[in-house]
């Protein structure tokens, strides 16, 4: 009789407790708050190369905002009503992914000619819902080098992808490539005129690598065209000579890059004295023969 | 030839007296201490030693280096004494062996203590640059270890053999690993030639193997072009270094050894006389390389390298600089000069203060230039201008000690100190007037 009590005893105990651990998540789960994710998405065009969406997730917690890292980002073309998937990326560490097309010709337009793009991402356990569109015409630039009077410009023309007519005032930046980020070239304002063209002037004692340089012509950010960049090479810049050993074989290269001689005499000495050590040991087990 | 039932007597194996357990007992105590802390520095990291992003290399380097300079004294002395047909070494040649063997072996456990991530010392060899001057001493010091350890056992063999014969009856199992160990040795003709033929080997094999160990240790440093490494002196420079580190211990262990063992008939006055000699020649050469280094850029140098010599001769490691230099070289020198000096008590004395000075000479050559860094960083805590060792780098420095001691115990115990063979043969000749193969 004394056990059966005990026994009640420790079932309601038992009870008691599964109730408490159940309700506390419950209404753990009914408080707890989702963050919102911010979704930023940047078109850029590189003409006669790729075309890629710059992604960005963020969220604002404890009054910081940060990159939302490691969330799927469902990529879609809108056209009409009809929302075609594209395909998925995953935010990195920062927050943000990169969504790279071959061409434009992949994606289809409304009526008026846009691209209409919807970033989109479903939501998880921490984070609400959210989705991000984006629309954008098809531009293009063309951009090359001429000379005049021993004076070298770059000559570029933009336009409308779809209408292939001229686009007029609208500010092109002319700028040549560095090592860490581009030498902006020419006047402040590089407006286009009537015939959708700037021509630019490039100064003569610009340094490249055996005198190389590469030039950009840049639509920044358009709200209609998004970033549209052309890119030039021209061997106009003063050379400068190369002096990195990255190929070469030196003492501060990785070891696939040895010198030579740092691989053939240490292992000559190691293979002569191992060499001799083994004869030597060899010579124990002769003299230990009977 | 036959060997005197009185020259086996004096010169086998003895168990030690109470002395001599003690001094065992100690070192074992001092090295378990040692393994405790490295233990637990293994399991807290680093963050245990006072080293910092300045003294990145601290006293376990320092010690490391110790060490493979005192390795030295097997090639500086055995080889060149053995190549050169020096009679005298005789008695002498084991201790510097087996003084090679311990140290060397303990400079291999000293660099991997240094180590922040020991589990992974095998990547040296999977991802390791043969540009690298680590590598080169990853390459050496195993091979180092191989031919000081051959070094020992070949001139063993007769002794074993000798042995097993003297412990068959007071000691049957004793006899029985001398036998193993003294691989059938009977003292055959074919035996000899090759025993002979493989010594000849060795003591050549053991002189590049040196310098070559003694030169990358060097190069470890002169390579990394900072003030007070960056000298074309370094590796002669080592190399003398060494010669006057291993010579000096070779001094104060044959001294405790012969005292220990009472063996003043085999290790004479004429030994420390000779040993005193060679001593002072080492010491000599030595300090012509230190005013190489220390007095001549004095005045030539550029303002960086004249800091750290300033440093040196009146900063904060003058007391220790003057020390190395007037106790580790100048005194010796002075003393040993004299033949009185070169009894053995002063010789002990003398090795003993040669030693220490070598020891302290190696943490002046790490520590003082790393604290002055090749870039230096403005606004960095002031601590990271000094460096004291913390009570786990002394422990475990102190336990790397032991444990070489120990070896050098552990050996002398079990081991003829005294070639027992070669002595016979030497006693021989003498008596028969016939010349003697080296």
């Amino acid at each position: 009789m004394k056990n059966r009590l005990k026994f009640n005893y420790i079932v309601y105990a038992l009870a008691v407790f599964t109730w408490l651990s159940v309700s506390s998540q419950i209404a753990y789960g009914q408080t707890s708050k989702k963050n919102t994710v911010r979704l930023r998405a940047d078109y850029f065009k590189i003409m006669n190369d790729h075309i890629y969406f710059d992604i960005k997730a963020s969220s604002k917690i404890d009054k910081q905002t940060i990159g939302v890292a490691h969330i799927d980002i469902l990529v879609s073309n809108i056209v009409n009503d009809d929302e075609i998937e594209l395909g998925t990326v995953k935010t990195n560490m920062e927050g943000t992914c990169k969504f790279t097309l071959k061409s434009l010709s992949t994606l289809k337009v409304d009526s008026t000619n846009t691209y209409n793009m919807r970033f989109s991402f479903k939501g998880n356990d921490a984070f609400k819902r959210t989705s991000k569109s984006v629309s954008f015409k098809d531009a293009n630039i063309v951009a090359q080098l001429t000379e005049k009077d021993s004076i070298h410009f770059i000559q570029a023309t933009l336009f409308d992808a779809s209408t292939n007519m001229p686009i007029s005032e609208r500010l092109l930046n002319v700028q040549v490539q560095r090592l860490f980020r581009p030498l902006r070239i020419g006047p402040e304002f590089n407006s286009t005129d009537n015939n959708g063209t700037i021509i630019v002037p490039i100064e003569k004692d610009i340094p490249g690598v055996n005198g190389n340089l590469t030039f950009e012509v840049v639509l920044n950010d358009s709200d209609d065209f998004g970033t549209v960049k052309a890119l030039v090479n021209a061997p106009i810049g003063i050379p400068i000579v190369d002096e990195s050993t990255f190929d070469e074989r030196t003492m501060w290269s990785p070891r696939n890059k040895t010198p030579y001689l740092l691989l053939i005499l240490p292992n000559l000495v190691i293979l002569g004295m191992w060499g001799l050590i083994i004869y030597l040991t060899l010579n124990l087990f002769k003299i230990s023969k009977p | 030839m036959e060997v005197s039932d009185k020259l086996i007597q004096d010169l086998a194996p003895r168990k030690f007296g109470k002395k001599g357990v003690i001094w065992t007992i100690s070192l074992i105590i001092i090295s378990l201490a040692g393994i405790i802390a490295y233990i637990d520095q293994v399991i807290k990291g680093q963050v245990v030693t006072n080293m910092n992003d300045y003294a990145l290399w601290g006293i376990y380097i320092s010690n490391f280096v110790f060490f493979v300079a005192t390795s030295f004294v097997g090639a500086v002395t055995v080889a060149l004494l053995r190549l050169t047909n020096n009679a005298w070494r005789t008695p002498i040649v084991r201790v510097a062996e087996i003084i090679s063997l311990a140290s060397i072996v303990m400079a291999g456990i000293t660099i991997m203590i240094d180590m922040g991530r020991p589990d992974r010392l095998l990547y040296l060899f999977i991802h390791g640059r043969m540009q690298s001057p680590i590598i080169w001493d990853v390459i050496i010091i195993p091979t180092y270890i191989a031919i000081c350890f051959l070094l020992l056992y070949f001139p063993l063999l007769p002794d074993l053999a000798i042995l097993k014969e003297h412990f068959s009856k007071t000691s049957p199992r004793l006899s029985k690993l001398y036998g193993k160990f003294s691989l059938n040795w009977t003292g055959s003709e074919k035996q000899k030639r090759i025993q002979l033929k493989s010594i000849h080997i060795i003591a050549i094999l053991i002189i590049p193997a040196g310098f070559i160990l003694q030169t990358v240790d060097a190069w470890l440093f002169s390579t990394l072009f900072r003030v007070g490494w960056d000298s074309t002196n370094m590796g002669a420079y080592f190399i003398s270094g060494a010669s006057v580190a291993g010579v000096g211990a070779l001094v104060t262990v044959l001294y405790v050894i012969q005292r220990a063992y009472k063996l003043d008939h085999y290790i004479t006055d004429y030994h420390f006389d000779k040993l005193g000699k060679f001593l002072v020649l080492t010491c000599l050469i030595y300090l012509y390389f230190n005013i190489n280094e220390y007095v001549i850029p004095e005045f030539t140098s550029k303002k960086e390298e004249i800091t750290h010599l300033n440093h040196l001769y009146s900063g904060q490691y003058a007391p220790l600089f003057w020390f190395v230099i007037i106790g580790g070289l100048i005194i010796p020198i002075i003393v040993l000069l004299f033949k009185k000096g070169r009894k053995p008590l002063p010789m002990f004395y003398i090795g003993l203060l040669v030693v220490v000075g070598s020891w302290w000479k190696r943490f002046l050559i790490v520590t003082p230039t790393l604290l002055q860094p090749f870039l230096p960083v403005q606004g960095v805590p002031e601590k990271w201008h000094h460096y004291f060792p913390s009570f786990h780098e002394w422990i475990i420095t102190f336990a790397t000690l032991a444990m070489a001691l120990l070896i050098i115990t552990a050996l002398v115990r079990y081991l003829p100190i005294v070639p027992i063979q070669r002595t016979a043969d030497e006693q021989e000749a003498i008596r028969t007037n016939k010349p003697l193969s080296s």
